[in-house]
């Protein structure tokens, strides 16, 4: 998809001779604009929601909310947490938004509880409330992740699914010794976006959003918004 | 997750020990009410959204906690001998009493609660009167106040009861099973019905903790039935829920979220009591048992003499 988007962008900023945009810059604004994009996706999906909730939303095809979840879900990983010390833990490198941590006990994987920290000290003093091997919580604090009961003290006894960052998107090509860069997809560092295709339209509105305020083309900028205005109403509806 | 087998049910897949699968069809953990509240009455579409475990496990805790006291009839029971201090420390679990018994010689004997006082905490006192001090300022006590003393050491009164016998209804010292009379100078009148009882009494000193026996309970094995409230000392894993409860515990947890909650309609709260209180209802005549078999037995109990 990368390489279409590209060819797009290109496609509309040539078309007036406004300007050209290098690889390097492309790869920044399409990094930006994917990011952009999928952050759009979790509010978009609470938006879903609350249509549901007020019986605004349909079934089958109709229902929204599961397409977006299809494409959130494609970020979702579940990986083993880090052991630091007593019962302290990293949290993954890439993660956007911690679903749930998971407490395996050696039977049964229970889910840990995400706890502030204004109640963590009230609940450990919480006869009835304390965090325990049952019911478990946890804290995060930087880049600590912090288990209760503190009996939670072992590699490989947290779980984590997350939703990560989407990877960088890369164009990369073969320099050709006169004329345009050739793409080439079968490069190490090649990256393609991963957003569905269906995003392909939003990505090079937001592409040439950023391009035109880089090449300071005023009427490119005033159509990328347009286009983003259009497409905000048509989803709202 | 899948129901045990009946390996496991009978013989704890043999482990040890063998009974710990026995009757545990019957209830529901308090993992599963939980996971299964959160699974099914909160969320998106539902009254409750967005709430924290710890809270529903605090009113599920709480809803459990209030059936044991009384709607459970689960009672407990310990066993222990009374030394000569004629204490039974209360057990780590105990809330309420619901039946002190003396066991004797093979018989059950239900004992009366004495409601006048057996026992007492006394400060030390100067030839003055004074109370006595310690260097932090706080009263000097005794081990033993002289109620207490009386008591333990077996130098109170109490009644004799032997219809046989001419010292029957009066006031005597009962040692090692014998009892000792004073002379009798004028009449007595009257007697204490309340504590004319031939076996020991009691009296619980709840804070204390413990249960004061009268001093022929010595050396004697007292059964204690009493209820708890059902936490098993603190074990999440171990509290449970009888099933036909079970219903009455999401509405009770629903109802109590509902009513502590900001700009939920009164409407919604009044629903969720009433739906609450009557599955109450339902679960406490079920857990009766009321049915023809059970009210025959006692029915034929109507057409009996009494002599």
């Amino acid at each position: 998809m990368i390489n279409s988007v590209r060819a797009t962008v290109l496609a509309v900023l040539n078309k007036s001779n406004y300007g050209y945009i290098s690889p390097s810059d492309f790869n920044l604004y399409a990094k930006q604009a994917q990011l952009d994009l999928f952050e759009d996706y979790f509010y978009t999906y609470n938006f879903q929601v609350n249509k549901e909730n007020v019986r605004q939303s349909g079934t089958g095809i109709a229902d929204l909310k599961k397409s977006l979840e299809e494409v959130i879900e494609f970020f979702s990983v579940t990986a083993d947490l880090t052991h630091v010390a007593l019962n302290t833990f990293t949290p993954p490198s890439d993660y956007y938004l911690i679903n749930k941590l998971l407490f395996n006990n050696g039977t049964k994987l229970k889910e840990m509880e995400k706890v502030t920290h204004s109640k963590i000290t009230m609940l450990n003093n919480s006869l009835l409330t304390a965090p325990n091997e049952t019911f478990p919580a946890y804290t995060l604090e930087e880049n600590v992740i912090t288990a209760y009961p503190s009996t939670i003290d072992a590699n490989g006894e947290v779980k984590c699914q997350y939703f990560r960052y989407p990877k960088d998107p890369k164009w990369t090509f073969i320099n050709l010794s006169a004329g345009e860069p050739s793409f080439d997809s079968t490069a190490a560092d090649y990256q393609d976006f991963e957003l569905p295709l269906s995003d392909e339209p939003n990505l090079v509105v937001k592409i040439l959003e950023y391009a035109g305020v880089s090449i300071r083309e005023a009427e490119v900028v005033q159509f990328a918004k347009t286009e983003e205005t259009q497409n905000i109403n048509e989803e709202s509806r | 997750m899948a129901y045990i087998s009946q390996y496991a049910y009978y013989e704890n897949s043999g482990a040890v020990p063998e009974n710990a699968n026995w009757g545990s069809y019957q209830y529901v953990s308090l993992e599963d009410i939980v996971n299964n509240f959160m699974l099914m009455y909160s969320g998106n579409h539902e009254l409750i959204n967005n709430e924290d475990r710890y809270k529903v496990l605090f009113h599920a805790k709480r809803g459990i906690q209030e059936l044991n006291y009384d709607a459970f009839k689960e009672i407990k029971t310990l066993e222990l001998e009374v030394c000569d201090t004629l204490r039974f420390v209360l057990p780590s679990d105990y809330v309420n009493w619901v039946r002190i018994s003396l066991y004797k010689g093979g018989v059950l004997r239900p004992l009366t609660e004495n409601i006048q006082i057996n026992g007492a905490t006394a400060y030390l006192q100067d030839n003055d009167c004074r109370i006595l001090f310690d260097a932090s300022g706080n009263a000097l006590s005794p081990q033993y106040s002289e109620i207490d003393f009386d008591r333990i050491k077996n130098q109170k009164k109490s009644i004799y009861l032997n219809d046989a016998s001419p010292y029957n209804g009066k006031e005597g010292y009962c040692y090692n099973g014998d009892w000792y009379f004073e002379y009798n100078i004028g009449a007595r009148y009257g007697l204490n019905t309340e504590t004319a009882n031939f076996n020991p009494t009691f009296r619980i000193d709840n804070k204390g903790g413990v249960i004061n026996f009268s001093s022929h309970m010595s050396g004697e094995t007292c059964i204690l039935e009493y209820v708890s409230d059902g936490m098993e000392n603190g074990s999440d894993s171990k509290v449970t829920v009888n099933k036909l409860f079970e219903d009455f515990i999401y509405a009770y947890i629903q109802y109590a979220i509902l009513n502590s909650k900001l700009g939920v309609q009164e409407y919604i709260v009044r629903r969720a009591q009433k739906n609450k209180s009557a599955l109450l209802r339902n679960a406490k005549i079920r857990i009766s048992n009321i049915h023809p078999g059970r009210l025959l037995m006692n029915l034929r109990g109507r057409d009996k003499w009494i002599k």
